[in-house]
């Protein structure tokens, strides 16, 4: 909308600018002929000179207009200023050279045209010519003067009737056309002329009788009638002082009267045409100043305007230029529309932006498709549990997903582009899993499947490896691709699975015979006892315990391989935690050594089978009771918390002892069955604690307090209607006491 | 290339000089309005002061075309409206190198009279004397009528190579000031 009120507005300037242009052309066209031969344009001339000094201002104006912006934009720099200048320069300098040249010879030949219209020579003769007619004149005038003078002295008469006659007859004597007397004021006493119907003498004017008067005689020519007839008039005063003075007029003749007039007339003209000579020369040379000052503006104003016009393209395509510099590829510029070279220039311009725009496009759509492609590559690595690293051709990590973090336990994706060693720095126990990659890189070897275990604080992790090369676009090798599982899990699974196997089969292969053997020792003993000598009796009666005590034994022992290869039924139920754990604590009242519980789970329920939960705590506890049990000091102590994170809401359970704690080397072994440092025991209670937990859907942690000792953590979720703990972590309750 | 240079000059000056053209040479010494029989009769005595550019081109020959304007109008006369009376009394003053007399001439009637002397040719034109300028008749009694007179030198009448020159120089503005009165019948 802007652009087109703007592209309005110029052509409504322009096209006033070109109508000033028209109207100066016409003004100056009419004041041409004002000052050379229009009666009727004359009249406009100080119109038109006004109407064109005002369109020269307008147009001084216009170009000083342009100049100053001209000299703004040249000064800002702005695109196409230098070239606009540089071709107004040229413009103005190849107009106004020629029309300077043109001018300066027009008025030279104008003026010296108009000189030679005049001669020297002619005005001498001109003026010799009447010098030559007043000579000859003044000769004549002289015998007339001399003549009235004379006639004067022949008016003797004192009456007026006598006067008058005596007027009468002096005229007919002289010759002359009127003769008047007149007295000292001007007044006509008698008067005699030729025509005799004229009444009314023809009287010198007021300044010719006041001369006379004064005593200096006139004599002078004189138009008499209508016919302008050229006469002398004479006028003399009375030499009697008779106080009268004779006024006399002459005719000249036809011939000197006709000359007279032909001569003034070519005079007055020829002096005419003299005194106008510079008028003629200021009035051309006026017109032609205005038609300078006119075509110089009008020149210097369209060299701006040509020069703009051819410029603007060239300064569109800068600007285009630079707008796609700065990553604007869509920048289409408006065609000229002359069909030139710039036209051309243009379109080839904008055919180039839109190709380039096309590719553009292409090349963020392609971008676009890589970023989704990218994204969902990311979301699958992000979803998997698989853990998953790109290494470069050097083992520089370029690629891991959040599985590898958690599987690795360490912010590898922060040490993107670092050398996989640089983990063994900040976790040693990563070092086997690094050399088996590092190995399988630069041994080259190909594709390869290896299963690596990790010794962790916490016990061993199996870690499930499958490297397979990556290749570049060329023949080059493009580093490999490194997918691991922590399949701990699954091997303890698997472990425990071939564990229940084996005692499900130690159950119903040695429980089976263990009651006839021990219902044997027993009918041994009943019938044999008391038919034997004392001695034989004592060795049978020893005999048979032992063999109903090792049969318990083994029962017991064969039981319990039942009760963990067995599923269990687990009937959860709401228990208040610190309530039960507070119950369970109190049997062991008084023990030896002493039992403490530091409750920290106020109001919070969790869902468990107080039966199994309870043989949980006992075995715990026990075992921690039998790791001190050697100490003087030896204690136990249990604690409750709570932890209320929105992704881990659970409970755990404390159980901590100061006595020598867990060989950091058997750690990972600790819930596998068989497995005990104790002299006595199944090596089935840690494995069943870990497994009736896991029923209830929590962990089993085990590890040696910072302190010193062992510390076994149960972490159990909260019941579901729960909602007494919605925010924050209940603190420690500082008290401890004992059960 | 002076006259060029002039001219450019003369250009230039032109708006700043229109107000000096306005500069009075010519005057009214005497009117005097009466009645003269059926007429409202004007004398008058007008002095032409002439300038030494007008008084040359006049020794060269050049005639020189003076006129009386007499306008009379009602009182109340919006702009628009027409004048009772609009008389010009044109004469032509002009110089015979020969005789060395001027010559007046009334261009309206055609009389010319001869003068000796410039001022006694001027003083002549400056005379007037029981001009009509209306009827007592076409008169409204009671009405308020404005008397107005202008003289001045008509420079549409000069040779035209002439008239540029005169538009624009203040030598050649030569006019009176109105001169009005007022009438009441």
């Amino acid at each position: 909308m802007a652009a087109a009120a703007v592209k309005r507005l110029r052509v409504g300037a322009l096209a006033a600018v070109l109508s000033l242009l028209v109207l100066l052309l016409i003004a100056l066209h009419m004041i041409s002929g004002a000052v050379q031969d229009s009666e009727r344009l004359s009249q406009w001339f100080v119109p038109l000179l006004l109407f064109t000094t005002l369109g020269l201002i307008t147009l001084a104006l216009l170009v000083a207009y342009n100049l100053y912006r001209l000299l703004r934009e040249y000064r800002a720099q702005v695109a196409g200023s230098r070239l606009t200048a540089r071709m107004v320069m040229l413009f103005t300098l190849l107009s106004l050279a020629p029309v300077t040249v043109v001018y300066y010879y027009s008025l030279q030949f104008l003026l010296r045209g108009i000189d030679s219209w005049f001669d020297v020579r002619v005005d001498n003769a001109m003026e010799d010519a009447l010098q030559l007619g007043r000579a000859s004149l003044d000769l004549h005038k002289r015998e007339l003067l001399r003549s009235t003078e004379r006639l004067s002295y022949e008016l003797e008469d004192s009456s007026k009737a006598a006067l008058a006659l005596s007027v009468g007859m002096l005229r007919i004597e002289s010759g002359a056309t009127e003769l008047s007397l007149l007295d000292s004021a001007g007044r006509v006493v008698a008067s005699s002329n030729l025509d005799s119907d004229v009444l009314v003498p023809d009287l010198p004017d007021s300044s010719i009788i006041q001369q006379v008067a004064s005593g200096k005689n006139y004599v002078g020519l004189a138009p008499i009638g209508d016919a302008g007839q050229l006469h002398v008039r004479c006028l003399v005063r009375d030499p009697l002082d008779r106080g009268f003075m004779l006024q006399a007029l002459y005719p000249v003749s036809d011939t000197i009267s006709n000359l007279s007039v032909s001569v003034q007339g070519a005079y007055v003209d020829y002096k005419e045409s003299t005194y106008l000579r510079e008028s003629i020369k200021f009035s051309f040379s006026l017109t032609l100043s205005l038609v300078l000052l006119v075509s110089l503006l009008a020149a210097v104003w369209m060299a701006f305007f040509t020069a703009r016009r051819l410029v603007a393209p060239i300064t569109d395509i800068a600007a285009g230029t630079r707008a796609v510099a700065d990553g604007e590829y869509d920048k289409q510029l408006p065609v000229p529309r002359a069909h030139d070279e710039l036209s051309f220039l243009v379109a080839s311009f904008n055919a180039m932006t839109r190709r380039i725009a096309l590719a553009r496009n292409a090349a963020e759509r392609s971008q676009r498709e890589l970023q989704a492609q990218h994204a969902y590559l990311e979301t699958v690595l992000g979803a998997l549990s698989t853990g998953v690293m790109a290494l470069d051709e050097v083992g520089r990590i370029e690629t891991a997903n959040p599985a590898a973090e958690h599987i690795l336990r360490l912010p590898v994706r922060q040490s993107q582009g670092r050398t996989l060693d640089a983990l063994t720095v900040e976790s040693g126990q990563l070092t086997p899993f690094v050399e088996r990659v590092i190995e399988g890189l630069e041994g080259d070897s190909g594709p390869w499947t290896e299963e690596i275990t990790l010794s962790r604080g916490e016990g061993r992790q199996v870690l499930l490896c499958r490297c397979s090369p990556l290749f570049a676009d060329g023949d080059g090798h493009g580093g490999q691709v490194l997918v691991f599982d922590d399949v701990t899990a699954l091997v303890k699974a698997q472990r425990d699975a071939a564990w229940s196997e084996v005692a499900r089969r130690l159950a119903h292969e040695i429980k089976n015979p263990l009651t006839p053997i021990q219902l044997s020792a027993e009918r041994l003993r009943r019938k044999l006892l008391g038919h034997l000598p004392e001695d034989d009796r004592r060795m049978l009666d020893r005999a048979t315990q032992t063999i109903v005590q090792q049969v318990e034994a083994m029962k017991a022992m064969v039981n319990a391989f039942s009760d963990y290869a067995k599923p269990s039924r687990v009937e959860p139920e709401p228990l208040e935690l610190d309530a039960y754990v507070a119950s369970v604590v109190e049997l062991y009242r008084g023990s030896v050594p002493p039992v403490y519980y530091r409750p920290g789970a106020p109001d919070v329920s969790i869902e468990a089978d107080p039966v199994r939960l309870r043989q949980v705590l006992h075995n715990l506890v026990k075992n921690a009771q039998e790791a001190v049990a050697e100490q003087a000091d030896g204690q136990v102590s249990l604690a409750t918390e709570v932890h209320l994170d929105d992704d881990t809401r659970h409970v755990e359970i404390h159980i901590e002892d100061n006595g020598p704690g867990f060989d950091p080397d058997s750690l990972g072994q600790v819930f596998d069955p068989y497995v005990t440092t104790k002299a006595k025991g199944t090596g089935l209670g840690l494995a069943i604690v870990k497994k009736i937990v896991e029923e209830h859907g929590g962990q089993i942690r085990v590890g040696n307090a910072e302190a010193g000792g062992a510390r076994v953590t149960v972490l159990l979720p909260l019941a579901s209607g729960d909602r007494q703990h919605t925010a924050g972590k209940v603190p420690h309750r500082p008290e401890r006491k004992q059960a | 290339m002076r006259a060029g240079l002039a001219c450019a000059g003369l250009l230039l000056g032109t708006l700043l000089l229109a107000s000096a053209v306005a500069a009075a040479e010519f005057g009214f010494d005497r009117v005097e309005v009466g009645m003269g029989g059926e007429y409202v009769l004007i004398d008058a005595d007008v002095s032409y002061d002439l300038t030494d550019a007008v008084l040359e081109a006049l020794e060269h020959g050049v005639p020189l075309t003076f006129e009386l304007h007499v306008q009379l109008r009602r009182a109340d006369a919006w702009i628009w409206d027409k004048d009772v009376v609009e008389s010009r009394i044109r004469s032509v003053l002009r110089y015979h190198p020969l005789s060395g007399l001027y010559e007046v001439r009334d261009l309206a009637s055609g009389t010319k009279e001869s003068f000796a002397t410039r001022e006694a040719a001027l003083r002549t034109l400056g005379r007037i004397r029981a001009f009509p300028v209306i009827r007592v008749d076409q008169l409204e009694s009671g009405e308020h009528y404005v008397l107005r007179m202008q003289t001045f030198l008509d420079i549409d009448a000069l040779p035209l190579p002439l008239r540029p020159k005169a538009y624009i120089s203040p030598d050649w503005g030569l006019e009176s000031k109105t001169w009005e009165w007022r009438l009441q019948p």
